[in-house]
């Protein structure tokens, strides 16, 4: 079933993609986290300057594209997120 | 002698003797109840208010709101059972009492309405929306109405957390499912005890059934701190 995602879950995914796949230590560019994250390009940048502006997101310059880490902040809202996550859900609710 | 024993025993009289007492003790032990409810209600609200902190998420302030009327209105009417033991408060006032019934019935109300979005978000008609309110406004006391609403708005709740569960199959879901069906059940025989008000017993199983249920509700609170998850600072 086809279901709106909220900002919050959104942010969740890009977080979630960006630890997950981040298997070097190197980053992760952003057409992975577009694939993963099922959005547009224009949205997905906007988003991710908005969590690199957070500090949930760490950017690493390379010579061509930009890679994207998760931070510690980002691995802590993860946290944070799955565990309201799971309280939310035992009320039957989504975040 | 014994043919006017008999009728002696079963007069009205005497049983109203027995019963006044027996009744007002079962109504003070039902308010004093109501305090788990304060309890539970804003435990689980601060959980949610933490939530709402940390992540932003609507769904859970909702959930904050509907505990927080709900410790509301628990607290008005735990604190006008306090009136039979400090006789000097004047808190019977019809106006303090529906007053409470209102709180409760807002965070009832504000439970529902998470439901509510939650099946506008995933795009489906819940199976609950086609349950409409059918009551009569026969000129009933506002207290008649208030209780009725509640008891629509958590049995909107309650399916929504089964379809939720038949969804997830999640074992805390049904067990959550379980707690509104219990103050579901609760707050139809405060219903039921506005309408029927000799029956002395319907208040105080409305007040166990509707702890009990709280107390279930309780669970998610519980697993939540023995998690024991350090959020602080999380964003």
């Amino acid at each position: 079933m086809v279901q709106y995602r909220t900002q919050v879950r959104i942010i969740a995914d890009v977080l979630s993609t960006a630890r997950d796949m981040n298997t070097e230590g190197t980053g992760v560019g952003i057409t992975a986290l577009l694939r993963r994250g099922n959005m547009s390009y224009s949205r997905m940048t906007k988003l991710l300057s908005e969590l690199v502006g957070s500090g949930l997101l760490t950017e690493l310059n390379g010579d061509k594209i930009s890679k994207y880490m998760i931070s510690e902040k980002g691995i802590q809202f993860l946290a944070a997120y799955h565990s309201f996550e799971d309280f939310a859900q035992s009320f039957g609710l989504r975040l | 002698m014994i043919a006017e024993f008999i009728t002696l025993l079963y007069s009205k009289t005497l049983l109203t003797a027995v019963e006044m007492p027996l009744q007002s003790d079962m109504v003070l032990i039902g308010d004093l109840l109501q305090f788990i409810g304060v309890f539970v209600s804003f435990s689980i609200a601060y959980v949610a208010y933490r939530g709402v902190r940390h992540t932003d998420s609507s769904a859970l302030l909702r959930l904050a709101t509907a505990f927080v009327f709900l410790g509301f209105g628990f607290l008005v009417e735990g604190l006008v059972g306090l009136d039979q033991l400090v006789p000097f408060l004047p808190l019977t006032a019809t106006a303090i009492v529906v007053g409470g019934l209102l709180l409760e019935t807002t965070g009832y109300f504000f439970l529902a309405f998470s439901h509510a979005v939650d099946v506008l978000l995933s795009k489906r008609i819940g199976p609950a929306l086609m349950l409409f309110p059918i009551f009569t406004i026969s000129g009933a006391q506002l207290q008649n109405v208030l209780s009725f609403f509640a008891f629509y708005f958590v049995l909107y709740g309650v399916v929504e957390t089964i379809y939720s569960y038949s969804r997830t199959k999640r074992p805390d879901t049904l067990f959550i499912a379980l707690g509104l069906s219990l103050i579901s059940a609760g707050t139809f025989f405060q219903w039921l005890s506005l309408l029927y008000q000799y029956v002395g017993v319907l208040s105080l199983l409305q007040i166990i059934l509707q702890e009990m249920g709280l107390l279930i509700l309780f669970t998610p609170v519980l697993g939540f701190a023995r998690r024991g998850a350090k959020l602080d600072g999380a964003i």
